[in-house]
């Protein structure tokens, strides 16, 4: 595939799992045509994706066309071809154990959403809120003391840490409340904040619930 | 050379696809499997403090990694079994995701205490789900000509489907019925030499 290609993602209005696609492209200062679906849409839009799920990405260059699935395996490709992904092989398999980690988390979300019985879904909210959060947090804060960089590896930003920052969202209205025990997330959270292009992209994206 | 050391429980779980690249590729390793109990002890070494975990050491360094599908990712990548440049290789993750998404519905339906819950998601599962993923995994073998899910050859994701396959039990035979392809993908995998001699030698684990 060309330097050149163009980049088509489809996913729903929110940020979820396709956020991390988007400001791998934001990051990297790459363009791409960003399709929102809405829900009530989906079920007629279903049978255009490979897998029947969202998000995917098109791809093309030139007569190449290549349609990827799975929003982490979309975040990797992407992240390797923008040199986001770490410097070398070793690096790079650090920065995809913290995305599985936080890939991991997500997932836990991902349940609430599904969950009908509200009492079971109470009963995730928490464990996540009581458990799940707190014990992946303090893991990502010692892996950032670790590399020294401010980031999750010592060379600087990759897609994990975008990937991260997007889960720090999640927490909502109590993110800046719980990253305060954290300093090395904050500041990893600010940094994000701070970068010029993550600036303008998050000063003008659709504000979403989740 | 590099040393490999695979840390997991005395069974097959998350850690048996990096057994199964470890052994199409002909890499030794130690395969380390400890009881329930020991956990707590090697916990402590885990870097994430989960299983599997591998500790892979060169040159006098030791690295660790932890997450089933980023060891075998990176294995893969080493032993040439990850797929042909940059778009194969993102084709390959994906189908791995595709399949890790199988695996964890059959764990999630394993411990499922609710029964009605139980059978109502294994309904879902057997019949749409399930079937849904290996018609489209089916149609990529199909359209490829290798045999396998990259049209490069044998990948890690070809040895990942086959394992999780192997979770099926008895309604295994039953689906390969209605997918030719993936019946042979699954027939040659278990076939290639190096892991029909893992399978003959692997502890019989019931998980």
């Amino acid at each position: 595939m060309g330097n050149n290609a163009s980049f088509k993602l489809y996913y729903f209005g929110f940020r979820f799992r396709g956020e991390v696609i988007r400001l791998v492209f934001t990051a990297a200062g790459k363009e791409f045509e960003d399709v929102r679906i809405d829900p009530s849409q989906w079920p007629q839009l279903k049978n255009q994706a490979p897998f029947g799920t969202l998000p995917y990405l098109e791809v093309t260059s030139g007569s190449q066309k290549l349609v990827l699935t799975q929003s982490t395996s979309i975040a990797r490709y992407l992240a390797k071809k923008f040199k986001l992904a770490g410097r070398n092989d070793e690096e790079a398999a650090i920065v995809d154990m913290y995305a599985d980690q936080v890939s991991d988390v997500l997932a836990e979300f991902a349940k609430t959403a599904r969950e009908s019985d509200a009492n079971k879904k109470k009963e995730i909210e928490q464990k996540i809120e009581n458990e799940i959060m707190p014990k992946n947090l303090k893991l990502f804060e010692a892996r950032i003391a670790e590399s020294r960089s401010g980031y999750l590896v010592p060379s600087g930003l990759t897609w994990a840490d975008l990937y991260l920052f997007n889960l720090l969202e999640m927490l909502g209205e109590k993110r800046v409340m719980v990253l305060e025990a954290f300093p090395n997330l904050k500041g990893l959270d600010q940094k994000i904040r701070n970068n010029p292009r993550m600036a303008a992209y998050l000063a003008k994206r659709p504000i979403t619930p989740f | 050379m590099a040393e490999y050391k695979l840390h997991y429980f005395n069974a097959r779980g998350r850690a048996e696809v990096i057994r199964l690249i470890f052994a199409a590729a002909g890499q030794k390793y130690e395969d380390i499997r400890f009881e329930r109990e020991q956990w707590p002890e090697y916990k402590l070494k885990a870097p994430l403090g989960q299983a599997p975990f591998l500790e892979i050491t060169q040159k006098g360094k030791t690295f660790q990694l932890g997450q089933s599908m980023t060891i075998a990712r990176y294995l893969a990548r080493r032993f040439g079994l990850a797929g042909k440049g940059p778009e194969e290789e993102a084709e390959v993750e994906m189908y791995g995701d595709q399949i890790t998404d199988i695996l964890n519905e059959i764990i999630k339906i394993h411990f499922e205490k609710d029964e009605a819950r139980k059978a109502e998601s294994a309904k879902k599962f057997f019949e749409e789900t399930l079937p849904n993923i290996l018609r489209t995994l089916q149609s990529k073998i199909e359209k490829n000509g290798s045999g396998f899910l990259a049209a490069s050859g044998l990948t890690w994701v070809d040895l990942y489907l086959v394992d999780v396959l192997g979770w099926l039990g008895e309604k295994k035979e039953h689906l390969m019925a209605n997918f030719e392809h993936i019946k042979a993908l699954d027939t040659k995998v278990t076939n290639h030499s190096k892991i029909a001699e893992w399978l003959a030698k692997r502890p019989q684990t019931p998980m």
